[in-house]
């Protein structure tokens, strides 16, 4: 497998000098398997540079097919669809995986992101054949030669982690999540979070135990763990209701999983180019064991057979 | 008045290197009164920015007011408004203008904006500062009143299959003009909106695309550069600002756009018509 990062970006796009090394767009990693299976896990900004890509083969001719795995439909991680040239070329077949809503159809999800009066385009002039699919936590498919698992995580409302597996390899895609300690984000807006190290209730206690042993399930000898990096611990500490984790956090399961390769993703949008590159070193250090890198736009990495 | 560009791209946020100079950021201008009032031309990804330099005055301890003016709901035009660091502070205050039948409708639309399934903020009620919103009507008789000193019209330019508002700000005087996402029929601007235009001392016009790209995608109702020319010498303006590049323009496309847009402006009887492109960082004393 080979796994390309087109957006590495939390929260929202970034433009700048500051950023032009890791890239400022929001999130997108493209999965091609060496028999050619295409796979895009969420769809942030990158999604339109990667859309490009594809309309150089098959695609332009309306002869691609695609899966795209969706962590969850906050905007940093589905932004990117209305501007994906692939899905205005009839004859393409995309497959859309996410969490199912208890209260609605992912279709109507993702359609309404282009209602008017917020963008031009209806989601009825897309050309392509856009099937949806709906996941729960736990489910295991297949998309061709590609072993397929998901499992929730702790983040507003509902993400999925997602683990493939094809090629003699496996790489994992843990975004967006808080880490499994000091709060439980389900569906309510927490105007309060609590103190990290505050007491928790033992129902909440018991879940967050259950979310972080499937995740850890989830890594379990995996070559590759792209992970949730956008705080520090002081701004975790400042906003644990965010949902999302540290480095540590990412060095700690991937230990725990016996995972061999870590990859810093989802930089926080404030983060600099030589901030990256000051956290990515002082990890390195910390976490010797680990393969570790930063994910940058045009980053490329082989995973499972060929591989290095 | 005093005008500061913090996003001048269009549809989409846009970074890359090669995005360097003009910037990638979606629409978003800072408008300064003759006191230091804060006005804010559409909240792009742009906002994000000028948010973060607000908060080290009174934005950063509950004491700031502003006012903001949308052209149209577009994502690329409020986009930018989740993640503007003041809203976030209680005591803050602003109120947004823009287009909508009623106030209530436009607040609905700013709502869905932060509807669960697209973010964890939920509803605008858990922002902090307090938000007003209050409706323009840009097909008024008489479409002006009165904001903190600065008189102020609308007018709805077509945009595609939408309309978007076109403002224009006056004091002492002195006239700027925002006019961004316009889509001209054949025959131009309606007369309301030369009347907007008329004198101004700054047009900031839409310049989202060359000519020939403009006849490729005309539905999508954005002006060209030769659009926002021809605007600008009817309209007897003194500057004209170029505005809103498309996505994939780069610095260099956007220098020869603007070289074109002088050699337009010339042959148009424009010569003294100052041009300017606008970048992130720009500011412009009307």
């Amino acid at each position: 497998m080979k796994v390309r990062f087109w957006g590495v970006r939390g929260s929202y796009p970034v433009p700048g000098p500051d950023t032009n090394r890791y890239g400022g767009n929001t999130s997108c990693v493209e999965v091609r398997t060496d028999s050619g299976t295409h796979i895009i896990i969420d769809a942030g900004t990158g999604l339109r540079k990667l859309g490009k890509d594809m309309m150089q083969g098959s695609f332009g001719e309306g002869a691609g097919t695609s899966h795209l795995l969706v962590s969850h439909t906050h905007w940093d991680h589905i932004q990117g669809l209305p501007f994906f040239a692939p899905i205005y070329t009839r004859g393409n077949k995309f497959f859309v995986y996410a969490r199912q809503r208890d209260d609605t159809h992912l279709r109507a999800v993702f359609a309404s992101q282009t209602d008017s009066p917020y963008f031009p385009v209806p989601f009825d002039n897309v050309q392509a054949d856009v099937a949806f699919r709906e996941l729960v936590e736990g489910a295991r498919f297949e998309i061709g030669p590609v072993k397929v698992s998901c499992t929730r995580l702790n983040h507003p409302w509902i993400a999925m982690a997602y683990r493939l597996d094809c090629d003699g390899g496996s790489v994992c895609y843990v975004t967006d999540t808080a880490p499994f300690k000091d709060i439980l984000i389900e569906q309510e807006y927490i105007r309060q979070p609590p103190k990290p190290g505050d007491p928790l209730k033992p129902e909440d206690a018991a879940k967050l135990r259950a979310m972080r042993d499937g995740v850890v399930r989830l890594c379990e000898g995996a070559d590759l763990v792209i992970y949730d990096t956008q705080f520090t611990p002081e701004e975790y500490a400042a906003k644990p209701h965010w949902g999302h984790s540290c480095p540590e956090d990412a060095i700690e399961i991937s230990r725990a999983a016996g995972a061999k390769g870590v990859v810093l993703f989802h930089h926080a949008p404030e983060r600099t180019d030589d901030q990256i590159d000051e956290l990515l070193a002082y990890h390195r250090k910390q976490a010797p064991d680990l393969d570790l890198v930063a994910a940058a736009e045009g980053m490329e990495l082989a995973v499972g057979n060929g591989a290095k | 008045m005093q005008a500061t560009f913090w996003g001048v791209r269009g549809s989409v946020p846009a970074p890359g290197p090669e995005m360097n100079r003009y910037g990638g950021n979606t629409s978003c201008v800072e408008l300064r009164t003759r006191t230091g009032t804060l006005l804010m031309i559409d909240v792009g990804t742009g906002a994000i920015p000028l948010g973060r330099k607000l908060m080290a005055d009174s934005f950063g301890k509950g004491g700031g007011e502003a006012l903001i003016f949308l052209s149209h709901a577009h994502w690329d035009h409020i986009q930018g408004f989740p993640f503007f660091a003041p809203v976030f502070v209680p005591g803050n205050k602003f109120i947004v203008h823009g287009p909508g039948r009623s106030s209530s409708m436009l607040e609905g639309i700013l709502e869905g904006q932060m509807n669960p399934h697209f973010s964890p903020l939920y509803t605008m009620r858990n922002l902090g500062a307090s938000i007003e919103v209050v409706a323009v009507d840009g097909m008024a008789k008489d479409p002006s009143f009165e904001c903190a000193g600065v008189r102020i019209k609308a007018r709805l330019n077509p945009h595609g299959a939408t309309q978007a508002l076109a403002y224009r700000f006056e004091e002492e005087g002195r006239a700027l003009v925002y006019a961004s996402d316009a889509g001209y029929p054949a025959g131009g601007p309606s007369s309301d909106v030369r009347a907007l235009y008329h004198g101004a001392d700054v047009l900031i016009h839409d310049c989202t695309y060359s000519p020939e790209d403009r006849a490729q995608r005309m539905a999508r109702g954005f002006s060209s550069i030769a659009d926002a020319a021809q605007a600008a010498v009817e309209g007897e303006v003194k500057k004209l600002v170029m505005f809103h590049y498309d996505q994939d323009y780069s610095d260099d496309v956007v220098d020869a756009l603007g070289e074109r847009t002088r050699r337009l402006l010339d042959e148009l009887g424009g010569s003294k018509i100052e041009l300017v492109a606008a970048r992130e960082g720009l500011t412009l004393t009307v």
